[in-house]
């Protein structure tokens, strides 16, 4: 069913009902028959959930409706959350792009998703419809396991708040088999502070648990530290501590917590970088 | 199976249907309305056969149900080809022997099309950057960035014509 | 008169395939259509206890419904192109035993695919599990389980070959380099999945086909046999075909069709989806092999001797093919005196091995192109120089091998040191040397190939101990319509590889037109298109066969003219030749008649021709290549005919932290004689080139120790993309063979069969300070990573 507005979407996700975005994770699940509801909901035609706006504080609000592409070539995004824009460009490919949604993204909280975790790096919230109004839920409570959030069924995430990051400094880096696969691992990086010292970090790893998780004691090796690359390797060292990563066709555990060893240093290495500039 | 009606344009004439929920747009293109250059290859959106233009941009076909593209504008293969010949694109396709089977190239015209209608000078490695995304068993790509490559700088040297 | 032939010219058949106007098998609609699905087995080896369609045929919209038991009892079992030691019955769907992931039980006709599939969803099998067999040397083990207990064991063939002194020539060396490499499943994947329509006649009991089986001749025996109607009552044709490259056969699902097709009473089309495409349409066969090789202290390789595992999967449609067609390409293009050769064609629980773009060939020249790149570090020599110390020279040709192949022409070194030069092998040696020094992993590697043609079906025997088919052969088709136009038609189907437009410059230059002038037909049709029983796109064997036939059949056409000419214009026929669309008296300008003059007098003013000349102007031939011969007293055999060579030189860079292997630089040089359209020949060169990189680094049929296949879609077994593979850089050397009508040879398997090992190699030499040896593929940063924290890991 094709809602028109939010009230009729809600009012639709009775029961077995699956919210239908951008459907490029949907679609091949329901075409080999792994998923199968009821009903779909097509949230595409409702009204003002596909824009970019800024917020007073220096932010950004992103509607759930937004399109990958639209990160990657959006002003806003480049100026308030580039890394963001950054994370949009390891995401499938073009006509992928095209489709797939920044809601649908957190909602199908694939763990080795590039949205996800630029997303928590960056601090952000969602904001969530539900029958009796909405909520607001930050990122890290959003995700609650393997492709599983906090949203309840009769729920439609709507928009991301990011806070304010323009002065921070931040770093992606992940690698995948080929380009536009979702990364064996990889990591997003937000550093604040200034040329002689870092006052904030937040790392997240992806590809690396069940769900974006953020690297916590290398966090604390950055913060209160003078920005180098040293120090992105020295933090890199403690990146793998705080996550479980597991084995798939792809790569060992053992190989995924390397990897994200590797691409902390990277993803920290170049925030620091930007922070110093 | 419950049925949605839909109105769309394509190819640029007005399509109105009945369709099941759950049929795909590509199904919809080649058996509802006999568009069968738009190939299928792996329903579920990686090999990039089924690719054609919503409004413009590409799609998955096999990734996107018919009942949502109301008031949309789809494009296929058959809508990028000019009465009684070749396009810039498909000239260029021919000429250097961007094909062999010729399963993917609708797919990849579709592609080459927005890649060109956005930046009309890529380099080789944009063209490939571009084309990612659509997989094509037999020609290993060289001829087919060959062909972009050529078919863009056709395009520069006449601005009067579509990709 | 070769105009046409030789000439780099875009191909006809992309007026229509770039526009969308190509017609597949899923743009064929029968009237009346139904569209099939089939119930697949969940586990890899399990026994049917019981299985109940009923409520599916209850289903609104179902038309017909087929289960293993009703299959055995409508058909025969499908008799394989290699009869097996005990025959094993191998009925269209499996009756009362499963014997892969993925192996169909059941089949569904219905109004649409998705109706059909919610028919599957009500069928209810009970299986009772049974353990599987995957890794084929524990399936050769006594106490493995059997997937045929009536067979008593797994091993369907195996034998022991010994050509020359081998034990002396092992016994005399001064060296013996021993090492075991392994081949993991991967397939070239058509983009275009395998299918068939079937439609029956019931007023005439007979049968139509449509399908992009690239092997008609062989299909349509097995369709009758199984279906007890005579051949006369069959048809088969094939549309545009979206690629085959060996992978497009499987004479089971058009049975499933036809039989679902009587019952409904209805066409019955079945396509396979992507997911059955790759976990049980066909792999390419894994396997282990043993090499060893015996040397003297020069480099010059003296023997080889190899035991050869091959794991056949659940294969009755061609097994034991992957062992004895490594004959033809086991001592490479190397003079290597004696050779031995164990075979074990093996049974496991996994899908189907079969064809796949070089077939067994890949792996033969892996295990030979690793053992010499380990050759060469152990004696300290460049790698290029120890090949071209060991190569058969061009005085040499034709030159037979020890187990009987006959390498007709080429000169290998030449094709090296082409490569070597084009590569600028000098350059990047240095270049790699300061890269090590700034602490880069930069590897060279050089792999190269003879690359046959042309299977001859007579080496069958050795396996069987008689002779069922042999030789190489097919058919063709050339018409003057009475419009003075051309039609031609081939038995084998193209399925990219542009025969509509290397046909017509075949028969342009024969017939002094021009390429438009002739339209070849599109695929197959037995109604009409001549064929053999050896009919059919596969074994590189258009420049062996194909073109004999076509030119056979233009040549007889032309003669007529010439005849009909010479008559109407009272010369002899020698003097009349044909160019520019008509027959003129040679040294006489101005004489002559039109072709279309011609056709009007050979179809319609009949009492215009000579005496004793029947009317029309139509010639039917088949070409049978003449290399092809019955296996020898003392075991050799020509199993395949005629040899291109190629080198590929790759150069990649290694992330030290990451493991990942970048491709820089890929180069061939090949040599397959004429180039009938050089544009043609280059695109196949790529694109067979890229099937091997992906082997090298990316592709893999990964099965877990219970027989599921764990890379069973395309997200993640993964085909290289735009970005994983460079610029594929080309170039040529032309020594034409003495033993095909206009000397070309093949070229669909000189980039897939050497490309996996030129990787390894380079990703070796890339690591050449931690001295890894790389066994196996595809090499994924993870195993390399794995190497550079344990150079002794072996994985």
């Amino acid at each position: 069913m094709r809602a028109r507005s939010l009230d009729e979407a809600l009012a639709s996700l009775d029961g077995d009902g699956k919210i239908l975005a951008g459907g490029q994770s949907l679609v091949p699940m329901l075409n080999m028959r792994l998923v199968r509801p009821a009903r779909l909901v097509d949230i595409n035609a409702v009204p003002g959930l596909d824009a970019v706006r800024a917020r007073p504080d220096g932010g950004l609000d992103v509607g759930a409706l937004v399109r990958h592409t639209d990160l990657l070539t959006s002003p806003l995004v480049q100026a308030r959350a580039p890394l963001l824009a950054a994370a949009a460009a390891h995401v499938g490919h073009r006509a992928i792009r095209n489709r797939g949604t920044v809601g649908g993204s957190l909602a199908h909280a694939d763990p080795a998703a590039e949205l996800p975790a630029a997303l928590l790096a960056l601090d952000a919230g969602v904001v969530v419809a539900g029958r009796a109004g909405h909520r607001r839920l930050p990122l890290a409570e959003l995700f609650v396991g393997l492709l599983t959030t906090a949203l309840a069924p009769d729920e439609i995430l709507t928009g991301i708040e990011i806070p304010e990051a323009r002065a921070a400094g931040w770093g992606f880096a992940e690698l995948a088999r080929r380009a536009g696969d979702f990364a064996i691992a990889g990591v997003a990086a937000v550093v604040r502070g200034g040329p002689d010292r870092c006052t904030g970090a937040r790392l997240v790893a992806f590809g690396a648990d069940d769900r974006p998780v953020r690297l916590r004691a290398a966090e604390d090796a950055i913060v209160g530290r003078a920005p180098s690359a040293e120090l992105a390797a020295r933090a890199a060292v403690e990146a793998p501590r705080d996550c479980r990563p597991s084995s798939d066709v792809h790569a060992s555990a053992e190989y995924r917590a390397h990897l994200v060893r590797v691409l902390a240093e990277d993803a920290v290495r170049d925030a620091v970088g930007r922070l110093a500039a | 199976m419950n049925e949605v009606a839909v109105r769309l344009r394509v190819n640029g004439r007005d399509v109105t249907a009945s369709v099941a929920a759950r049929r795909s747009l590509a199904d919809f293109l080649r058996e509802d309305l006999g568009l069968t250059g738009t190939h299928v290859g792996c329903e579920h959106g990686v090999c990039g056969a089924c690719t054609v233009l919503v409004d413009g941009r590409t799609a998955r076909s096999c990734l996107l149900l018919a009942a949502q593209l109301e008031g949309a504008e789809v494009t296929t293969v058959e809508g990028l080809t000019p009465a009684g010949g070749l396009s810039v694109l498909q000239g260029a396709f021919r000429e250097c022997h961007a094909l062999q089977c010729g399963f993917c190239t609708a797919g990849m015209l579709a592609t080459a099309h927005e890649l060109l209608a956005e930046n009309p000078a890529p380099t080789r490695q944009d063209i490939r950057d571009a084309i990612a995304g659509n997989l094509c068993m037999c020609t290993g790509y060289v001829n087919i960035v060959r062909a972009i490559e050529l078919a863009a700088r056709r395009l520069r040297e006449s601005t009067a014509e579509r990709p | 008169m070769t105009r046409w032939v030789g000439a780099p010219l875009p191909r006809k058949e992309d007026a229509r395939l770039t526009t969308g106007r190509g017609l597949y098998l899923d743009d064929v609609a029968r009237p009346g259509q139904l569209h099939a699905a089939m119930l697949r087995s969940p586990h890899a080896h399990a026994r049917v206890v019981a299985l109940d369609a009923s409520a599916a045929t209850r289903l609104p919209g179902v038309h017909a419904v087929l289960t293993g038991a009703e299959a055995a009892a409508a058909s025969r079992p499908i008799r394989p192109l290699i009869p097996t030691p005990v025959p094993l019955p191998d009925w269209c769907l499996a009756v009362d035993r499963v014997r892969y992931a993925g192996e169909p039980v059941a089949a569904v006709a219905a109004v649409d695919r998705a109706t059909a599939e919610d028919a599957l969803e009500r069928i209810h099998v009970e299986y009772e599990p049974l353990p599987p067999v995957v890794d084929p040397e524990a399936a050769l083990r006594p106490d493995s389980p059997l997937l045929y207990p009536e067979l008593g064991t797994n091993v369907l063939w195996h034998d022991v070959f010994a050509y020359g002194d081998v034990e002396g020539a092992f016994a005399r060396a001064d060296g013996v380099l021993r090492e075991r490499f392994a081949i993991q499943r991967y397939a070239s994947t058509p983009l275009e999945t395998f299918g068939a329509i079937a439609e029956y006649d019931a007023g005439l009991d007979a049968y139509t086909f449509w399908t992009n089986d690239q092997r008609p001749g062989l299909t349509l025996a097995i369709l009758a046999e199984s279906l007890g109607v005579p051949q006369a009552r069959l048809r088969l044709v094939t549309p545009d075909v979206g690629g085959a490259f060996g992978n497009k056969r499987r004479p089971a699902y058009l049975l499933v069709c036809a039989l679902l097709a009587r019952r409904a009473g209805r066409p019955v089309k079945y396509l396979e989806d992507r997911l059955e495409n790759l976990g049980a349409l066909m792999h390419a066969c894994n396997g282990v092999m043993d090499v060893e090789l015996a040397y003297r202290a020069d480099g010059t390789v003296v023997a080889l001797r190899v035991r050869d595992v091959a794991d056949e999967g659940k294969n009755l449609v061609s097994p034991t093919q992957h062992n004895l067609i490594k004959l033809g390409n086991i001592v490479n293009g190397y003079r290597i005196g004696a050779v031995a050769y164990e075979a074990y064609s093996v049974l496991t629980t996994k899908c189907p091995s079969g064809a796949n773009r070089g077939i067994g060939k890949p792996f033969m020249c892996f295990a030979v192109e690793r053992a010499m790149a380990l050759l060469a570090r152990r004696l300290a020599m460049d790698p290029a120089e120890l090949r071209l110390r060991n190569y058969v020279r061009a005085g040499e040709m034709p030159y037979t091998t020890p187990p009987g192949a006959q390498y007709d022409s080429g000169d290998y070194p030449a094709t090296l040191r082409r490569a070597l030069e084009r590569f600028d092998y000098a350059g990047w040696r240095a270049a790699q040397a300061r890269a090590r020094g700034e602490g880069r992993l930069l590897g060279i590697g050089i792999a190269t190939s003879v690359e046959p043609a042309g299977t001859n079906l007579a080496s069958y025997e050795l396996i069987t101990g008689r002779r069922a088919a042999s030789g190489s052969a097919e058919a063709a088709m050339v018409r003057v319509e009475p419009d003075g136009r051309v039609r031609a038609a081939l038995g084998d189907p193209a399925s990219g590889q542009g025969y509509e437009t290397v046909v017509a410059q075949i028969v342009a230059d024969e017939l002094g037109l021009t390429p438009a002038d002739v339209d070849v037909e599109r695929g197959f049709d037995s109604s009409t298109t001549p064929w053999l029983y050896l009919s059919g796109n596969y074994s590189n064997k258009f420049s062996v066969t194909d073109v004999g036939a076509v030119l056979g059949a233009a040549r007889a056409v032309r003669d007529k003219l010439r005849r009909i000419a010479a008559h109407r214009l009272e010369v002899a026929v020698d003097d009349v030749e044909l160019a520019e669309a008509e027959a003129r008296v040679r040294g006489v300008p101005g004489r002559g008649l039109a072709i279309r003059e011609l056709a009007r007098t050979a179809y319609a003013d009949v009492l215009g021709l000579p005496p004793g000349e029947p009317p029309g102007l139509e010639a039917r031939h088949a070409h049978q290549n003449p290399l092809a011969r019955p296996v020898g007293a003392d075991r050799t055999v020509r199993s395949q005919l005629v040899f291109s060579n190629a080198a590929h030189c790759c150069l990649v860079e290694i992330d030290r932290r990451t493991g990942a292997v970048r491709l820089l630089k890929h180069v061939v040089v090949h040599d397959c004689g004429r180039e009938l359209n050089p544009l043609i020949v280059e695109g196949m060169v790529h694109g067979s080139t890229v099937h091997g990189l992906g082997a090298a680094l990316l592709e893999e049929f990964r099965y877990d120790d219970s027989g599921q296949l764990l890379t069973a879609t395309f997200m993640d077994y993964l085909k290289p993309t735009a970005l994983d593979v460079p610029d594929i850089e080309v170039d040529r050397l032309e020594h034409p063979s003495p033993f095909t009508p206009l000397g070309a040879k093949g070229v669909g398997e000189g980039g897939s069969i050497p490309a996996p090992a030129a990787v390894a190699n380079a990703v070796e030499d890339a690591l050449a300070e931690l001295g890894v040896t790389v066994r196996s593929l595809p090499l994924t940063p993870e195993r390399v990573w794995r190497w550079l924290q344990n150079p002794e890991e072996v994985r």
